[in-house]
């Protein structure tokens, strides 16, 4: 049970309240019939501001924007429209405030403690406002409800109702400085540039992507199709490489954040593995950028091996969601033909890297 | 007005009427009030670029403690710690005012304007509090409404953020938004002022609601403010012009029994004399004390039935007296005595039981006496008409005890007035045509001025009787007397106040200060005491009403005033049981109106069933009509926004969108529809000709308000989504 409307005092509104009571205790002890008066308009204003302000609440309606693609621990702008249906009446002062579920199921929501401030949204129309905010931790974040409050009109009591606008956010691991691997079509280095057309067999046509050489465009078939074709060779598809997170955690530390009781990060077996999932991204999104095909496995995952835009969503997707295992979950062999990149959680001193990281060559 | 124009221009309205409301009552003292409404004036002026107020700041620290010492200094000395608090509170403000800066000096200057207000409620109970109170709701929820607007807006200092990053961005400048013109326009300015109405009326009513519990006067009559001028003694001897004096000393309402047309105007009673000497009349010991029976005719309030020895009625009950006599309600302004009056003559006075009863003083001379700071609300029942001639020439029989003062004849009396009254009295058979015979020899051979003349050494009634031949009602009333006493009549003086002005506009008689008179009183064995009025054409000017403009206009303001005392003012327990009960009755009366109205319309429902039928069938309509359309806006508090789009193309385009952000194709959110195809049609391949179709559908539907084809659509994203499932090379 959520009340539909709270009402909380302000500094001033305290102070009004006890100036009311000063009033009035002054008043029946003198039977002075003006503090009578004074004391009735202090109580009307307070009954007039309840009137305002539920009238600035109404008919307000918002939509909450959050932007395609967030990154852990990187800011990004989320963005309100405030939408006054009001035909006659503007809104004034109104604060939007992002609610998330709190530690315990059930229990009371939790601001996220960024606002966006309306002045004035007049009537008939609609405002856009932004806050800026950092999530810290990958996966899910679900902001489930908005709170709408004002302090209009006289700065006595903070009125405020919460909307039920659920939407999810899902964040990927933080990316951070890799040592970039070699593009794809530079792999073999001068030797390509040395034996022009001898790089294997011909394997067949495939769309154009970044850091691909333009000396492999298949023009002909380019002007037929209406798209930049390149060819591609067999040799190539050995520029794979698979990267495999250890996403084991002990069962102690599993069981603490399970409960509640610790974050994922709080503890040092899950910060380096937060480190080093953090890590596995950057080295995907580095592979993929340069045109290699990166497959991705956990302990309880796998994902192909796969290249392009839409494959990195993918791969974030995966490491933003993997969830912590225990080791009777086996780490699946990476591909046989790939290249793999192992990245192994490790404890360390503060300042250390927080992973052991492997190139298993082929 | 810009944002911040409207910010300093309604607090500053705020502050005024507050200290208007504070001030207006004439308790802080005039230099000091001048000092503030110049000062405040002068402050508007001083802010920051003009002036550097860091410069002045310790200055006008140094000026407030002076100020407090000797404000309290001066409340020491004089005792009014209420005045000197109010001038050290005046003081205050103004030194808020020019140092003002931040949004806390503003916030300060709303608290000492409502200290302000709360000061005038002790120091001004004038109607112009009332008005200056009516103003104050209005500037003050203006001003505060703007305040918290700005507050609020520096709070959240906007923040734009800068376009293309997610990372910087830069605050807008303050005082580009307290230039705009947007923010508070006319039309909040306009509705407030209405809702501040609202407050107003509210406040009336929590005014009127809250029960009068507890004291029902002021613990401390309020000394130091403006008395109606009257007092309790008669000098005679002044020189200089009688100025008159147009202050209301009271009001009275005289319910029935009376014709103010035909009846000679009222001797309002109040101060009765039995000594005299050397020009001047008092009470003296000698004099009998004010005898009555006393009951209680309801909680907190006495009523006193005068008791004139020797009359007739003696021994009547209250009831009976009250039942042929003439009833009079009268609001008595704080004046120098505490006599209350009544007209002539008054035999019953209800009046209410202060919570703390002052010293107890003996009355004397049928006089009634009560202490008051404050308007005091009281009922008379009088005899306003004299017993007739005939009755008083056959008056005979001794005069009750102690009556002999009234027959004293003081030393300084000349021997020539005690001559020229038997002199004139000689032909006169009974008491009565002795009176007569003085009153009209008085009336007709002297002249009436109210230029006073020095009397020198002579005694004054003699220097007037002999010397000047002319004089003020005083003399009148004084030479009637002690000629009257001389012949053998038990006489007294009498000073009061004669007529008064009829109010039109809401039936009442308003007495003010220039109405004050005297005259004299006659005690007739049998009939008591009777008013005999020497003075030549006193009930002639007392019955000129004055039908000028400005004289109508002075008596509509008093209307307001007397309401303003009758309801607010003098608003106690009494008149609160009372007006629930007329509210009660009322709402009875309404019920039973509407019952009827009710049964009338049934039975002619019944004779005219098809009218009826329609009306009933129209009036459903309207309400399903109304219901309709409140569902249809949905819900009025806030909520989240519906999907824009709802249509089944609208529909089809969102999910497609949701499937190529899934497949990393995001849309920026600067990107139209449009752009986004065109961006990425290479990226697409072969799923941006259907995408692009898509599009086309969702602008004509969406913007274009075409109808479109659904099915096509559903058909377009089931390609798209096939094409994106394929899995990547």
């Amino acid at each position: 049970m959520r009340p539909p409307r709270r009402l909380s005092f302000t500094r001033d509104g305290k102070v009004v309240v006890a100036l009311a009571i000063a009033i009035g205790l002054a008043a029946v002890n003198t039977g002075n019939n003006l503090l009578y008066l004074l004391l009735g308009w202090i109580l009307s204003a307070i009954i007039a501001s309840g009137i305002f302000s539920e009238s600035t609440l109404r008919g307000l309606r918002l939509q909450r924007r959050a932007p395609g693609v967030v990154y852990a621990g990187q800011p990004f702008l989320m963005e309100f429209t405030l939408d006054n249906g009001k035909r006659r009446r503007a809104s004034y002062a109104v604060e939007l405030e992002d609610l998330i579920d709190g530690d315990r199921p059930g229990g009371p929501r939790r601001s996220i403690d960024k606002r966006c401030f309306f002045l004035k949204v007049p009537a008939a129309s609609a405002q856009t406002a932004t806050y800026r905010h950092t999530f810290v931790r990958r996966g899910r974040h679900e902001l489930v409800a908005v709170r709408v409050a004002t302090r209009f009109p006289f700065g006595l009591f903070r009125k405020s109702r919460d909307v039920e606008l659920t939407t999810e956010v899902l964040v990927y691991p933080a990316l951070v400085p890799v040592t970039t691997p070699a593009a794809r079509a530079e792999t073999r280095g001068d030797a390509i540039t040395a034996r022009r057309g001898r790089r294997g067999e011909f394997f067949g046509l495939r769309e154009h992507r970044r850091g691909d050489d333009r000396r492999d465009v298949h023009w002909r078939s380019s002007a037929r199709s209406g798209r930049l074709l390149v060819r591609e060779y067999e040799d190539e598809l050995a520029r794979d490489v698979t990267i495999a997170v250890d996403n084991a955690l002990p069962a102690a530390v599993r069981e603490a954040v399970a409960d509640g009781r610790a974050a994922p990060d709080a503890l040092a077996p899950g910060a380096a593995l937060e480190r080093a999932i953090s890590h596995a991204a950057s080295r995907a999104v580095a592979y993929l950028g340069r045109g290699w095909s990166v497959a991705l496995c956990a302990r309880g995952l796998v994902v192909p091996a796969g290249a392009g835009r839409a494959h990195e969503a993918r791969l974030l997707r995966a490491l933003a969601l993997l969830e912590t295992t225990g080791t009777d979950v086996p780490l699946p062999t990476p591909a046989p033909r790939a290249e793999s990149v192992l990245v192994l959680p490790r404890e360390g001193a503060a300042g250390a890297p927080g992973y052991v990281h492997v190139v298993v060559p082929r | 007005m810009t944002f911040g124009t409207v910010h300093k221009a309604t607090t500053y309205a705020m502050v005024a009427t507050a200290m208007l409301a504070m001030v207006g009552g004439g308790g802080v003292s005039p230099i000091f009030t001048l000092i503030g409404v110049i000062g405040l004036a002068a402050s508007w002026f001083w802010e920051a670029p003009r002036v550097n107020l860091d410069r002045w700041a310790p200055w006008w620290t140094a000026a407030s403690v002076l100020v407090m010492a000797y404000a309290l200094l001066m409340g020491i000395a004089t005792g009014d710690y209420l005045g000197t608090g109010a001038e050290f509170l005046l003081w205050l403000t103004l030194a808020k005012a020019f140092t003002r800066r931040s949004m806390r000096d503003w916030q300060q200057l709303h608290l000492l304007a409502l200290l302000m207000l709360i000061a005038g409620s002790v120091l001004n109970v004038d109607l112009l509090y009332g008005v200056a109170f009516l103003l104050f709701v209005v500037t003050a929820t203006w001003a505060r409404i703007v305040f918290q607007l700005r507050r609020e807006a520096e709070e959240n200092v906007l923040l734009r953020h800068r376009p293309g990053t997610t990372d910087a961005s830069d605050p807008a400048p303050l005082a580009r938004m307290l230039a705009s013109r947007r923010v508070v326009t006319g039309r909040l300015l306009a509705g407030t002022a209405l809702a501040s109405l609202g407050i107003f009326v509210a406040s009336a009513a929590f005014f009127l609601a809250m029960p009068r519990v507890g004291a029902g006067f002021f613990l401390k009559g309020r000394t130091g403010l403006s008395m109606a001028g009257f007092s309790d003694g008669v000098q005679l001897g002044g020189h200089g012009v009688i100025k008159d004096d147009k202050t209301i000393v009271m009001r009275v309402r005289m319910p029935s029994g009376y014709d103010r047309k035909t009846a000679p105007p009222i001797h309002w009673r109040g101060v009765a004399f039995d000594h005299y000497n050397a020009g001047s009349w008092s009470r003296t010991a000698a004099s009998p004390v004010s005898t009555y029976t006393v009951d209680e005719p309801a909680r907190g309030r006495e009523r006193r039935l005068i008791a004139q020895p020797g009359r007739r009625d003696w021994g009547d009950d209250v009831e009976t007296v009250i039942a042929g006599a003439t009833r009079q309600d009268v609001w008595l302004e704080p004046m120098e005595t505490d006599v209350l009056f009544g007209a002539s003559m008054p035999r019953v006075y209800d009046l209410p039981v202060p919570a703390r009863r002052g010293a107890t003083r003996l009355e004397r001379n049928d006089e009634v006496r009560q202490e008051h700071g404050s308007t005091i609300h009281y009922t008379v029942w009088s005899d306003l008409t004299p017993p007739d001639a005939a009755e008083l020439r056959a008056a005979a029989g001794p005069i009750p005890l102690g009556y002999q003062a009234f027959l004293e004849i003081p030393d300084d009396i000349t021997a020539r007035t005690i001559a020229l009254a038997r002199k004139i009295t000689a032909d006169a058979q009974t008491p009565y045509d002795r009176a007569m015979a003085l009153l009209t020899w008085l009336r007709g051979e002297l002249r009436y001025t109210l230029e006073q003349a020095d009397p020198g050494d002579l005694d004054p009634i003699d220097f007037f009787l002999f010397e000047r031949r002319a004089g003020h009602c005083e003399y009148f009333a004084s030479a009637f007397v002690v000629m009257a006493r001389a012949v053998g009549l038990p006489t007294r003086e009498v000073a009061g106040f004669l007529g008064g002005e009829w109010n039109e506009y809401d039936n009442y008689v308003a007495v003010r200060a220039g109405d004050a008179h005297a005259w004299a009183e006659v005690y007739f064995p049998g009939s008591g005491w009777v008013t005999f009025d020497a003075t030549p054409g006193a009930d002639a000017d007392a019955a000129r009403v004055d039908t000028g403009i400005r004289a109508k206009l002075r008596r509509f303001l008093d209307t307001l005033r007397f309401q303003w005392t009758r309801w607010v003012i003098d608003y106690d327990l009494r008149k609160q049981l009372s007006m629930f009960k007329g509210l009660g009755s009322s709402l009875k009366d309404a019920a039973k109106a509407v019952r009827g109205a009710f049964i009338d319309a049934k039975n002619a429902a019944r004779d005219n069933l098809a009218l009826s039928l329609g009306v009933g069938l129209a009036i459903a309509a309207l309400v399903a009509w109304r219901v309709r359309r409140r569902w249809q806006r949905g819900p009025r508090g806030p909520g989240a926004l519906p999907p824009r789009a709802r249509g089944p193309i609208a529909r089809a385009y969102a999910l497609t969108r949701r499937d190529l952000a899934a497949a990393g194709i995001g849309r920026d959110a600067a990107l139209t529809p449009r752009e986004l195809v065109r961006q990425r049609t290479v990226q697409l391949g072969a799923e941006a000709e259907p995408l692009r179709e898509l599009t086309e559908l969702f602008y004509a539907v969406e913007y274009g308000g075409r109808p479109g084809d659904g099915s096509r659509a559903d058909a377009l994203r089931q390609q798209i989504r096939a094409a994106l499932k394929k899995p990547a090379r």
